[in-house]
């Protein structure tokens, strides 16, 4: 029988396991939501929450971390677009998230602006960034280092030098004409059908075609107050969009390519011998794609290739991963002290296998540092080292005083119109007045 | 003749009285023991208590956000370009003249169209074809239902390699037959095209629960009334057009509205298998790219109100015109 005092003490207990829940669902798990800026100047004996696009580093790396400082990692890794993402939305609502996180060098004009992460340079010595990291120009915006690069991705030319020898082809082009008559010569001989490979695909990596190829014609896209540089039909930028989509109208390039995106095309064309070359490709690739035996049937085929230019090579585009603090971090000077580990000479020199293959981390195509890439192709453990050395130290940014803080609109109307431009739903000139009216109305808003 | 119950003198107190009756005398000790049911009911909260943190979540996760969307979507709310300041129509009007969510808006109208019909007429053709008890049925339904468990983007990642132009299974299939050069575009080349195959992969999800549902329906139709109607000698089509389908009626509306919600909202296949390409990008999509890559969230949220609103306008005219309540 439920007696009135059995009843209540049920109610108490229901009420007592309701708040419960609710706490415990509302709770953001980690001892509550910090302030919104500032932070606890704690460095030992704390926990650090990393939040990267990529796979963690050997657990013996962050060990070694652990050991030395006291501070404990947590890494939680998910996809690029979904971090950006959760790093908008946090920001937005003044909410933890991560102590260190991605910042994408596109979006360093827009989250200098905003103010969403910290400036580095009062936590690192900038000086010493500086002088071996090419590409920190990249993450600066008015004086402000908003994140350091910890991967040197930057764009460049692949051949497959055997389709070249097919070809008749011995000796490798320099410029931009000999280059685009090499791959006539493949297709008019039948080695390949579709001898290159672009991915017009309506996503990020066809801007970044766009952009290389652009500063390969020997240009920029944009000014530095935004305005478009690539107008004018004998402008680098135009000439650049012209001459890819008449690679596919011309059948350099596989009709199907106007829905491949820049990994689709790495594995599936060029891996696969289908494609003879990328005019942008991404650094590293022929070590971590084009020699893994398991996933390429052209391993040993693949070379890097100075970026033809107008006049002989050109400079190549940087595309660097970095990594910064957001203001709502918990553990600001813990997050400092793990960034400048990570891109220490001494942990990409682990990371790179320079010391053993034990802490050997697979995601890091190509350290930031330049000494260390030096010592990777002395040591012979990157393909094609020594060229791609030298090519490191020409790389140089998509947008020398910083992205637009409106970049990610720019590029979506890049690569929607260019696309366009490729499916043949609209011209060269349409596309390309299309993305300047994007630029010149957002350079105008901003 | 079966004897009317006789009223007890004293009638047996039932479980639930026992509370109430010691309720009632609480305090009165001195008069004897009331043995009818009180006139006012007493406040019991033990129902409201168990159900409030369901409640409040339900408040702060959907009915607090949704006020949240309505009110500042009549605000601009840019993160680049602050204070958040009163915009009264503006952003409806900006969304308006944004020619990528006007064209997005056709193609989420072609993903309904396709989605919604094709769902729903398949969904009844496989209940029907499960509607009678066969060796392995329940077999034949989980199986069935593994797409609908699959994850959007894992779908899309899927049919990403079977539409894939270059090394697809479509297209290596028409090379394999000779049926072609099989290096054939299939997706972002034609928006109806595009349409066409991404909304395929959509209703290849949805089909199942849609299935599920009105499988649902019909197993609740007596099989009297096929015996009676083949009595009566009405052939399948009839039996299928009297019976069947008016009594499954409920079944399709609710199909019908949540694959109308499935398909106003979609994000993961076409964001997967086309990019952002004209050609199939979803209303959905541009959503996420004014709010997250703009990061003009009152744009954001007014195209979410409006999506909103459209649902809600269109499931209202499915229940209006095909459900109907039926009572066996």
């Amino acid at each position: 029988m439920t007696t009135r005092r059995s009843r209540a003490a049920w109610q108490g207990a229901a009420g007592l396991t309701a708040v419960a829940l609710l706490t415990a669902a509302c709770s953001s798990g980690g001892g509550g939501t910090p302030a919104a800026t500032g932070g606890s100047t704690q460095t030992s004996g704390v926990t650090i929450t990393v939040a990267l696009p990529t796979d963690p580093p050997p657990q013996a790396d962050l060990d070694a971390f652990t050991k030395a400082t006291g501070i404990k990692v947590t890494w939680s890794s998910s996809d690029w677009d979904s971090l950006q993402t959760k790093i908008s939305a946090a920001a937005t609502a003044n909410t933890y998230f991560a102590d260190v996180t991605n910042v994408d060098w596109s979006r360093v004009g827009q989250l200098g602006k905003l103010g969403w992460f910290l400036p580095l340079e009062t936590y690192l010595d900038a000086n010493s960034l500086k002088s071996d990291m090419p590409q920190l120009a990249s993450f600066t915006l008015d004086g402000h280092i908003v994140g350091v690069p910890y991967d040197s991705s930057y764009m460049v030319t692949t051949v497959n030098t055997e389709l070249f020898a097919k070809a008749g082809i011995t000796t490798m082009p320099t410029t931009i004409d000999e280059y685009t008559n090499d791959l006539k010569q493949i297709k008019d001989k039948g080695v390949v059908q579709y001898p290159l490979n672009i991915p017009f695909a309506a996503a990020e990596g066809l801007s970044t075609y766009w952009y290389e190829t652009t500063q390969a014609f020997g240009g920029t896209v944009l000014d530095a107050k935004g305005k478009p540089q690539f107008t004018d039909p004998s402008s680098p930028g135009y000439k650049a969009a012209q001459w890819m989509v008449d690679a596919v109208k011309n059948g350099l390039v596989p009709p199907g390519n106007i829905n491949v995106n820049d990994s689709q095309g790495e594995q599936t064309l060029m891996a696969q011998g289908q494609a003879a070359s990328t005019f942008s490709d991404y650094s590293g690739l022929i070590n971590s794609l084009y020699n893994v035996t398991d996933s390429s049937t052209v391993s040993g085929k693949i070379q890097y290739l100075a970026t033809p230019g107008v006049n002989g090579p050109a400079s190549n585009l940087s595309n660097p991963d970095g990594m910064g603090i957001p203001k709502q971090a918990k553990y600001p000077q813990a997050a400092a002290k793990f960034i400048d580990w990570f891109v220490s000479a001494s942990t990409q020199e682990d990371f790179s296998g320079l010391n053993g293959q034990d802490k050997v981390w697979g995601s890091s195509f190509i350290p930031s540092r330049l000494s260390v890439v030096q010592k990777l192709a002395q040591a012979g453990s990157l393909a094609d080292g020594e060229r791609l050395a030298g090519m490191l130290k020409t790389a140089s940014p998509v947008f020398p005083d910083g992205a637009p803080t409106w970049y990610p609109t720019f590029s979506n109307a890049v690569y929607t119109n260019l696309h366009a431009a490729a499916t043949g739903s609209m011209s060269v000139a349409d596309a390309i007045k299309a993305i300047s009216d994007v630029a010149n109305q957002q350079a105008g808003n901003s | 003749m079966i004897p009317a119950p006789r009223r007890s003198a004293t009638p047996t107190p039932r479980a639930d009285d026992t509370v109430r009756d010691e309720v009632v005398l609480a305090g009165r000790n001195d008069r004897p023991a009331r043995t009818t049911r009180p006139l006012v009911r007493r406040f019991d909260a033990l129902p409201y208590v168990l159900v409030a943190p369901v409640a409040i979540f339900i408040v702060g996760l959907a009915i607090v956000p949704a006020l949240f969307t309505i009110i500042e979507s009549f605000f601009t709310v840019d993160e680049l370009n602050p204070p958040t300041r009163f915009a009264g129509l503006g952003n409806f009007v900006q969304l308006l003249h944004n020619h990528a969510v006007t064209n997005s808006a056709v193609n989420t109208a072609l993903y309904v169209v396709v989605g919604v019909t094709l769902s729903t007429v398949l969904g009844m053709a496989m209940a029907v074809l499960l509607q009678r008890p066969f060796r392995g049925r329940g077999l034949v339904i989980a199986i069935l239902i593994l797409p609908w468990a699959l994850p959007g983007v894992v779908e899309g990642i899927l049919w990403s390699g079977i539409f894939d132009p270059n090394a697809g299974l479509i297209n290596s299939l028409i090379a394999t037959f000779h049926l072609g050069a099989g290096d054939g575009v299939l997706l972002g080349q034609n928006r109806l095209l595009t349409v066409g195959l991404i909304g395929l992969v959509q209703v290849w999800q949805m089909t199942p629960l849609s299935t599920l549902l009105i499988f649902a329906a019909l197993q609740l139709i007596p099989e009297e009334l096929y015996e009676a109607a083949v009595v009566d000698g009405a052939n399948q089509w009839r039996r299928f057009t009297a019976i069947t389908l008016p009594l499954a009626r409920p079944g399709i509306a609710v199909a019908m509205v949540q694959a109308l919600i499935a398909t106003l909202n979609i994000f993961d296949q076409p964001y997967v298998l086309n990019g952002a390409a004209s050609t199939g990008s979803s209303v959905t999509m541009e959503t996420y790219f004014v709010s997250f890559q703009n990061l003009n969230f009152g744009q954001g949220y007014a195209l979410s109100l409006v999506v909103a609103l459209v649902t809600v306008a269109l499931s209202l005219l499915v229940v209006r015109f095909i459900y109907r309540k039926v009572e066996l």
